[in-house]
């Protein structure tokens, strides 16, 4: 049976029912990024930190823009050359729409990639400070671990009823500990490795016990034959003081705190959440010390100058761009500028600079060695950093999905309807009418997109 | 979209004329939003005006709604005053929020 009305049109709406059912489909993505746009707008006027305006790489942000408007031209002129039955055009224009669609996702790959290795972490003064960290020489980065040596003693603990938390060691507690897998000591003075079968059996015994003594929890008691080095993310464990550390599934281990500081390489200085600037946790001398707090100062008073030259009637404090430009300030050396070197120029090209350091620019920034009671968050620039990012990531995130889907049907036309191109032209037009207005629509949310999340 | 040959000639052109429109507006965008004008706000509505151009060159010329049958303009109607309304409920929810000064303690003793 043949689908009524996939080449004509129907004679009361005059419309084949392909459009019909687009533009429905299309009122409904209307509401879905209506919700989130809202979503966007609650967020932002409840923000409670200063809202990043520039902070993505605007200059990649706007050749996407560029990209995403000319595969609009060419999906529309692959479906003017299928009118016109130039099958060779009509298949260009289509491959170049893919093409566009390929290089905007790449974009997004490398835009999202430098996201995920640049950091940003709070000090207790309400400091942000962003950067990088460590590499070692093969390149690959070293994530800030909590380190323990001289663990000896291993709890476990086995609660009889059912409980949200149960011992685990082979999840929680083996894949932090160093070098090879250490053998223990039983209470019963058996020796063993730790894996999946001896800890049934350990457990069975210990909840054996524990239900003769009429105790709640059974707890196991492995002591090491030697000394164990431990080093966990501090997400990966629950807690942990200078003598123990507590893991996720509640297993506790004794032994000594050898290294909790966070090594750093600084890119940015936010001193925006700071009463005062210039006495930031960040110009400590045990961090970036007395030479980078001359030339944050020298940096802010030129930009506050420069504003009240420019805009002499206005409220210094009420300018979000004055605000960002004289307390973010950006380190792109190693060692601090030397003291009178000119650099308003350099700040002001600096300004407009993206945040961001794709793949190798950031390699020459000065490196710090936080003591953990100097920091209180650190994140990747991911949702968890703040609800910018988060609704960043939802709204490019289902875009970008709508990008790669609209590519697919439009791939899908262009490969696998070669046929129907020769035998029912006007049929192939109709698709591609179609899968068309879907491609305009993910063009007319980046319309949107790319000012409130990239420029305003 | 028009069958015969003249009008189609004469649509690609327009599609030509309205891709560099939009590159060249995005380009102000982008430009417009380093201006410092008195306001922050300020600066937020000029890029909101000129993406809504952006986007109603977009629909109107890319997506054919400027000449098109009376029954997508009808959905369209609903969905565009669906939209508001959802704009609106937002809106609302900030205009009343669930914490004020005052609602868990008296204001005085704040």
């Amino acid at each position: 049976m043949d689908i009524p009305y996939t080449v004509h049109a129907r004679p009361d709406t005059g419309l084949y029912n392909a459009k019909i059912g687009i533009w429905l489909f299309l009122a409904s993505e209307v509401m879905l990024f209506g919700g989130l746009f809202s979503a966007y707008i609650f967020l932002r006027v409840g923000a409670d930190y200063p809202w990043p305006v520039h902070d993505l790489d605007v200059k990649l942000g706007f050749i996407n823009t560029v990209v995403l408007i000319a595969s609009s031209v060419t999906v529309l002129m692959a479906l003017a050359m299928l009118k016109l039955r130039k099958f060779g055009w009509y298949k260009i224009n289509m491959a170049l729409t893919v093409l566009c669609a390929g290089v905007f996702m790449f974009n997004k790959t490398l835009e999202y990639k430098a996201k995920f290795a640049h950091y940003a972490v709070r000090l207790t003064d309400g400091t942000m400070l962003t950067g990088h960290m460590p590499k070692d020489k093969d390149g690959n980065t070293i994530h800030y671990q909590v380190k323990f040596d001289g663990v000896t003693e291993l709890t476990l603990s086995v609660p009889l009823k059912h409980t949200a938390v149960t011992a685990d060691p082979v999840g929680y507690v083996l894949p932090f500990i160093e070098g090879t897998a250490p053998k223990f000591k039983t209470e019963s003075g058996q020796e063993i490795t730790l894996d999946e079968a001896s800890f049934e059996t350990l457990s069975a015994e210990a909840v054996k016990k524990a239900k003769a003594e009429n105790k709640g929890t059974a707890s196991i008691k492995l002591v090491a034959t030697a000394p164990i080095k431990l080093a966990a993310k501090p997400s990966e464990i629950f807690a942990y003081t200078d003598t123990t550390i507590t893991f996720r599934d509640g297993t506790t281990a004794t032994g000594k705190l050898t290294d909790d500081k966070m090594t750093f390489e600084v890119d940015g200085v936010d001193a925006r959440g700071v009463a005062q600037s210039e006495k930031s946790l960040a110009f400590d001398h045990r961090y970036l010390g007395e030479a980078w707090q001359k030339a944050f100062v020298e940096n802010r008073d030129h930009h506050i100058a420069k504003f009240e030259t420019d805009y002499p009637t206005r409220d210094k404090s009420r300018s979000a761009t004055l605000q960002k430009e004289s307390l973010f300030f950006k380190l792109n050396s190693a060692e601090p500028p030397a003291a009178g070197a000119p650099h308003g120029d350099a700040h002001g090209a600096e300004a407009h600079a993206p945040a961001e350091g794709h793949g190798e620019a950031h390699a020459h920034h000065p490196t710090v060695v936080l003591e953990k009671k100097d920091f209180t968050f650190f994140s990747n620039f991911t949702p968890k950093l703040n609800t910018y990012y988060a609704i960043y990531f939802t709204l490019t995130g289902l875009h970008g999905l709508h990008v790669v889907a609209g590519a697919g049907v439009l791939l899908y036309f262009l490969v696998f309807d070669g046929k129907r191109m020769r035998q029912d032209p006007e049929h192939l037009a109709n698709r591609v009418e179609v899968g068309g207005l879907f491609w305009h629509f993910v063009d007319l949310v980046w319309i949107f997109l790319f000012p409130l999340l990239y420029l305003l | 979209m028009a069958d015969n040959v003249e009008a189609i000639q004469k649509s690609i052109k327009w599609y030509f004329i309205i891709g560099g429109l939009l590159i060249i507006l995005s380009g102000a965008t982008v430009g417009l939003s380093y201006v410092e004008l008195p306001t922050h706000s300020l600066n937020i509505l000029v890029g909101m005006i000129l993406a809504t151009i952006k986007a109603s060159m977009v629909a109107l010329i890319f997506m054919h709604l400027s000449h098109e049958r009376s029954l997508i303009y009808k959905m369209l109607a609903f969905t565009a005053a669906l939209a508001i309304v959802l704009f609106t409920l937002f809106i609302l929810a900030h205009e009343d929020p669930l914490v004020f000064p005052g609602f868990y303690a008296p204001v005085e003793q704040q």
